[in-house]
Order: C-alpha cells, then structure tokens, then sequence
C-alpha cells in the first residue's frame, strides 16, 4: 500500500533541496509530491495553496513566526513540520518541531522517523489490506442496483436501508476496488458473474 | 541524462527532442514538423511561425513536471503569447479527441475481443465509449466557452458574465477515469492478455499522463496568464 505525501520542502540551497528530494524518493511505501519553497517570503503563501501533508523546513526560514502561527495563517493545522538541519541549532527552537531531519541521516532513519509520523495512517492501512478487496455480501448486493442503474435512493428502499448507509457502502466499495465510476462496476460486476449483461442498466 | 537548467532558443531543436523524447508531440502540436535538421529551437519556431517564448514555457515547463517539482513563480507569464497558447492547447485537444483516444480503443478492442468473455468486452467497451465522452464534454467547454472568451478579451471585449474563476472552479481531472480503466484490466481482466493487450496497457499509461501533464498547463501557464490579461483590461 502506497502511502501519498504531499512534502513542501523549504530551503534555500538548490543543493540540499534537490538531495532531500533524492533521499525521499528512494523510499519505498511512499509516493511523494514535491512542493519547493525557495524564498522566505514565499512560504506562507505557498503552504497556504497547496496545504502540504508535511513542511521540511531550514528553521531559519521560519523567521519570527511561531510554527503554531506558521500553521494557522497557511490553514493547515494538521501539517507535520520537521526541522532540517545541516548545523548545531538552538534546542528552544527546535521544540515546536515534530521531528528533525538532519542532512547526514541514513535512508532508514527518514524512512523511521517518516512511519513514526504517520504511525496511525500506516496501522490503518495494515488493516485494509488485511481485509483486502473481498467485497462484502451486502457490498455485492449495492454493487448489483448500482450496476442495474438504480439511484441511491431506490437501493436504500429495496434494501431497507438508509441512504446515508447506501452511500457509506458505495464509498467502501469504490476503496476497495478503486473503482469509482458506474460504468467501471458493471465491468467488475460482470467479470465476477455478479450480474448478466442483458440485466445492466443502460448497455 | 538532465541537461540541467531550462531550454533556449540556442539549443538544438534535435538535443531538445533526443533527451526529452515526450517533447515530440508537443513540438507537433505547435505545429512544428519533422526534419529540422540542425536548427536551433528559436529558427525552428520561427521558421513555422510559431512563438518561441510560448514553446520554450510549455516545454521547459513540461520537463520540470517530469521531475515531479517545481518551483512557484519559476515561469514567468510574460513570455507567454496567449493566443500562441490557445492554439498549441486547440490542437492538443484535437490529438487527443480523433487521433490518440479513436486509436487507444481500436486498439482495445481488437486485444480483447475473443480473449476474453463477450459480455467483458462489452462492458469494457462502454466503459471506455463513456470515459471518452467525458473527455469530449470537458474539452469542449474548453473549446466553445473558455476559448472564445479569452479570444474576445485579445481584441479588448470584456464579457460581464465570465471569467476565467469560473473556468478554474469547475476544470475537473480527467485523468481519474483512465485510471480506473488501467485498475479493471490490472486487477480484474478475465483473459489470457497478449503482447497487443501489455501494448494498449503501455498507452493508457502514457495516456493518463499526457492528459495529467495537458491539465497541468492548462491550470498552471493558461489559467494565470488569462488572470493576467483581465487585470491588464480592468485598468
């Protein structure tokens, strides 16, 4: 299971920019979107537009903004910050920081302090793949209306259901299938001999 | 093998295309043929009366893309000629509707038709018959209300009823479609498969990202190159 980040990495050296991003990559498990950050005066501006899942910053970037400020004024609150270090720096700034990164760690110390962080999200995707992409009978059933061309609405009466539940199943399903489209189930559907041609909806 | 740093007009149109292979049917679009000989990209442009500032964007652009970063503000809007722009995306728009997606599923159907179950097929086919009417629908908004206004703004008319926020709202992403068409033959195609199947597999792929990368510019070059031009005409 892939994990997406979206990583802003604020720093002014192209060097040490482009080696974090090389050093990234290589990890597997995860598939990155970089976002560079090349100016101090650029960075709320940038966080704010593309609302990064985590900031690796030179803390002198930072300037006189708090994280915590740094964090409000882009909207994104739940941003991970980690410091990138190249030399000795203060303690007290550092320990807003959620990590650090120091430029001489080894791949499996950023792979480590990478999972650390997002130890939740991994643990619960463990248990998504554990499930893996067996649908559910009830799952089957909603995948069948769907398929036959029937509205959430007309599913949840048939199935004497709320459509609230209807929707919950159908966004379950398109999870574990990575199928989101109508035309896509049916595909699916028809392959695993759920339905027959000749009772699909609109074909 | 990165040249790095970005094109100029200076370069070899050759080099261009030999290290940035993809570049080819951009070069195409603007209406750049084969056979340039030793030109350099600016005499190539000029020879085919195509905006050297405008290409040299889109295609340093595009291959910064590729290196999955880039850097806010790196392009400046200045070098673009919109209506150079309007054309390229015009033409990139026709590549895609009768040339690559007609050929994508004729291709499709012949890998899959007898290999596996008829009724498979046929789903298959209409998955794709509506994923390529999505595409249609999208670019055509394009076509018949984005380009006409921005065409109207070059000649200084203004429409009170649109701007280009509009456009920027709604543009939604194509690409997740094709996306799922490569996940239902990854995952679940039923047949044998075949070197012609691996072979239309090969296209969605480069497909999925030609249509990402054409998204790319519309969102990142054309997009603030219009904001641009409705600030210049407010003033």
């Amino acid at each position: 299971m892939n994990i997406n980040l979206k990583i802003a990495i604020a720093e002014v050296s192209p060097i040490v920019r482009s080696g974090v991003e090389v050093q990234l990559k290589k990890l597997q498990g995860f598939r990155f979107h970089f976002l560079e950050i090349v100016k101090t005066d650029g960075l709320v501006d940038s966080l704010r537009m593309h609302k990064p899942d985590i900031l690796i910053v030179n803390p002198s970037m930072v300037g006189v903004l708090s994280l915590q400020q740094l964090k409000e004024e882009c909207g994104c609150p739940q941003m991970k910050c980690l410091a990138l270090l190249y030399n000795l720096t203060d303690k007290t700034t550092l320990r807003p920081f959620d990590d650090k990164l120091s430029i001489f760690d080894s791949s499996d110390e950023i792979r480590q302090k990478l999972e650390q962080l997002f130890a939740v999200e991994i643990q619960e995707d463990t248990t998504e793949t554990g499930e893996q992409q067996i649908l559910s009978m009830r799952e089957k059933e909603i995948v069948v209306c769907v398929v036959k061309g029937m509205t959430n609405h007309l599913i949840a009466e048939r199935l004497f259901l709320s459509t609230h539940t209807v929707i919950t199943h159908r966004r379950n399903i398109a999870r574990k299938l990575q199928i989101h489209s109508a035309s896509g189930l049916t595909v699916y559907a028809i392959v695993n001999k759920l339905v027959e041609l000749s009772e699909v909806g609109k074909l | 093998m990165y040249k790095k740093g970005q094109y100029r007009e200076t370069d070899k149109m050759s080099d261009l295309i030999c290290e940035n292979y993809a570049m080819v049917v951009v070069m195409c679009r603007f209406g750049i043929g084969l056979g340039f000989g030793d030109k350099s990209i600016g005499e190539a442009c000029r020879h085919n009366e195509v905006d050297t500032g405008t290409f040299l964007t889109v295609v340093n652009f595009l291959i910064e893309e590729r290196k999955s970063s880039y850097q806010e503000g790196d392009f400046a809007h200045g070098s673009i000629s919109v209506e150079a722009l309007i054309s390229y995306l015009h033409k990139a728009h026709d590549y895609f509707l009768r040339f690559r997606l007609p050929l994508l599923r004729a291709k499709l159907l012949e890998a899959i038709t007898g290999d596996c179950p008829e009724d498979v097929a046929i789903a298959i086919a209409t998955f794709f018959d509506e994923y390529a009417e999505e595409v249609n629908k999208h670019m055509m908004y394009e076509e018949k209300t984005v380009f006409p206004y921005v065409r109207n703004l070059l000649k200084g008319k203004k429409d009170a009823k649109y701007n280009i926020a509009i456009f920027r709202k709604r543009h939604d992403q194509i690409e997740m479609k094709i996306i799922e068409l490569k996940n239902l033959i990854l995952k679940y195609y039923p047949g044998k498969g075949s070197n012609l199947l691996n072979s239309v597999l090969f296209d969605v792929f480069a497909t999925e990202e030609d249509l990402a990368t054409h998204n790319m510019i519309e969102d990142h070059l054309f997009t603030p190159a219009i904001l641009e031009l409705e600030k210049t005409l407010k003033q």
